[in-house]
């Protein structure tokens, strides 16, 4: 679905990413991990058109989109819910999923809303609260609610854990597969906490130092302990 | 009957908060420091002074089309210059410099609109006095009623529009997080291009409120602009409601301030007439560092806390 090919990108002048190539395959979860600072927010914004892209593509359903405008990519189906302010504060739950939902109509906005609250019943009660004044985890459910409500054919997660208590962390993740199986929606998740993410992952690369240094089946990866005791944390049970 | 002071001080006050407003909304959606408001006030002034000698009537009556010319002149600015700077992720200096330029040019237009008028039409529009062609409600003048309800209901207007419809959330949403918003498939270009026509068509109405109290000359905007910005950074900059009210407060401290000085201590307090917002809004800034909108946010959080526990007990 979604195919970046030899990416040089990054910031003004300075360069994050060197010749990062990536396929994130239809209805599956693509994972990229890596330690911090390896540049996977840098990939996920080059892929929005947040970031200057030195050369190389992003194609999307066969069409060229490197440099597009993001709120274009938002409108063709490409729904990103970045690591930090990823909800409107200063708005209401109600008005951030309408915000998020801009270019449906005002019927398919209330469907949507209903959709995304049935899945997320937390935030039922928090309609009329600004977002600011919610937990972190109801804040994260907010933002994938808010993502969900694009009518997304992929969903860029950018380190959607963060900061989260680890049971609430374990639950945002749970319901990242949930999107999977039950909506069928396409996902490019970028994690630190690269444990719980390769466990739902179908594919997986490791991103480090804006290099791609592994890229196979996620279980595999998970599994390579010399791999994932030096960039993932992750030490042998 | 209102004393006359306070009669122009609510007009001018009135004209002040809505330039001020103007200003605002530019920099917290576009981080642009509009110098411009200053030529876009004075147009406001010349298209009211136009409609009126040219063609009759109050000059309330012209005041619709001052707001339209302005907006006219924000989407230029916008189209030919902040747009291309804002993509080229220009700094703050360099967008508020380009409005400096962008104000010569206008400033340079006035001038000539001015001699049209004075070597074609035979006016005289380089000292012109609005409140002759005022009209009288309630034995005071109708400017000092009408122009404060009109710069209300413009205010109702705005909070009406950003509150309450699909576009003005977009504005809020973008103001507070523009990539987020672009995430969202809001198309920032039109929310800029929306401040400006709102920014400028409040800068151009404030300009012609404003040559209700005072000479209305080229430089206007220009004499009046310290006070516009004044008004802004007193609201905190950030606060849109803010804005206004800073304005609104400035512009009445300079008459009011003037009024009660000058009759303690003399009329030589004259000379200082402008420093006596600037010297309040330095007050104010040193008691709230963040602005008036900075120390009403606790005050109506406090209140908010309080009808909470209310409801809760």
């Amino acid at each position: 679905m979604l195919s970046v090919r030899n990416l040089n990108a990054g910031y003004g002048k300075l360069q994050v990413l060197f010749d990062v190539s990536l396929e994130v395959p239809a209805k599956g979860i693509t994972v990229v991990v890596g330690p911090n600072g390896a540049g996977k927010t840098t990939l996920l914004n080059s892929i929005m058109g947040n970031a200057t892209v030195f050369s190389g593509d992003v194609v999307f359903e066969g069409a060229n989109i490197q440099g597009i405008l993001p709120y274009r990519a938002a409108r063709m189906g490409i729904s990103y819910v970045p690591q930090m302010g990823n909800v409107f504060a200063d708005l209401t739950v109600m008005e951030n999923l309408h915000m998020a939902g801009y270019m449906l109509s005002s019927g398919e906005v209330k469907d949507k809303a209903a959709q995304v609250t049935d899945m997320f019943p937390v935030l039922k009660k928090f309609l009329h609260r600004k977002a600011g004044t919610l937990s972190g985890g109801e804040r994260r459910m907010l933002a994938i609610g808010m993502g969900l409500m694009r009518k997304p054919k992929l969903m860029l997660l950018d380190e959607l854990s963060t900061d989260l208590a680890p049971i609430i962390a374990k639950r945002v993740i749970a319901e990242v597969a949930r999107l999977r199986d039950e909506l069928g929606i396409t996902i490019l998740l970028v994690e630190q906490m690269a444990k719980r993410a390769l466990e739902i992952g179908d594919t997986a690369y490791l991103l480090v130092s804006g290099d791609i240094r592994y890229e196979g089946k996620a279980a595999d990866l998970l599994n390579d302990p010399e791999l994932a005791r030096l960039y993932l944390g992750i030490k042998e049970a | 009957m209102m004393p006359a002071w306070l009669a122009s001080g609510l007009v001018y006050a009135s004209g002040l908060s809505l330039t001020a407003g103007g200003i605002t909304l530019l920099y917290i959606t576009t981080r642009t420091f509009n110098f411009a408001h200053a030529s876009m006030a004075t147009w406001g002034f010349y298209v009211v002074y136009t409609g009126t000698v040219l063609y009759g009537g109050t000059p309330y009556r012209w005041l619709p089309l001052a707001f339209l010319f302005g907006a006219l002149l924000g989407v230029i600015c916008y189209l030919a210059l902040n747009r291309l700077l804002l993509y080229r992720q220009a700094n703050t200096i360099t967008l508020m410099m380009s409005t400096l330029g962008y104000d010569l040019v206008l400033l340079s237009f006035i001038q000539m609109y001015c001699d049209y008028l004075t070597y074609s039409l035979k006016l005289f529009p380089r000292r012109v006095t609005m409140s002759v062609f005022d009209i009288e409600l309630f034995g005071t003048s109708g400017a000092s009623i009408i122009l404060p309800l009109t710069a209300v209901a413009v205010l109702t207007l705005l909070h009406l529009f950003i509150t309450r419809t699909k576009f003005g959330t977009a504005m809020r949403a973008t103001i507070e997080n523009s990539l987020l918003a672009g995430a969202s498939g809001i198309n920032s270009d039109w929310v800029y291009m929306m401040s400006w026509i709102i920014g400028g068509g409040m800068a151009s109405l404030g300009g012609a409120f404003m040559a209700m109290a005072m000479t209305g000359t080229p430089v206007l905007g220009m004499t009046t602009i310290p006070f516009m910005f004044a008004g802004a950074i007193l609201g905190g900059l950030h606060s849109l409601y803010g804005g206004i009210l800073g304005g609104f407060v400035v512009g009445l401290a300079e008459y009011a301030g003037v009024y009660f000085l000058a009759a303690q201590a003399g009329s030589w307090v004259l000379g200082y007439r402008m420093a006596i917002p600037l010297l309040i809004m330095a007050i104010t800034l040193i008691a709230f560092p963040q602005g008036l909108a900075g120390a009403w946010a606790p005050m109506v959080s406090r209140l908010r806390g309080l009808r909470r526990r209310g409801v809760g007990a």
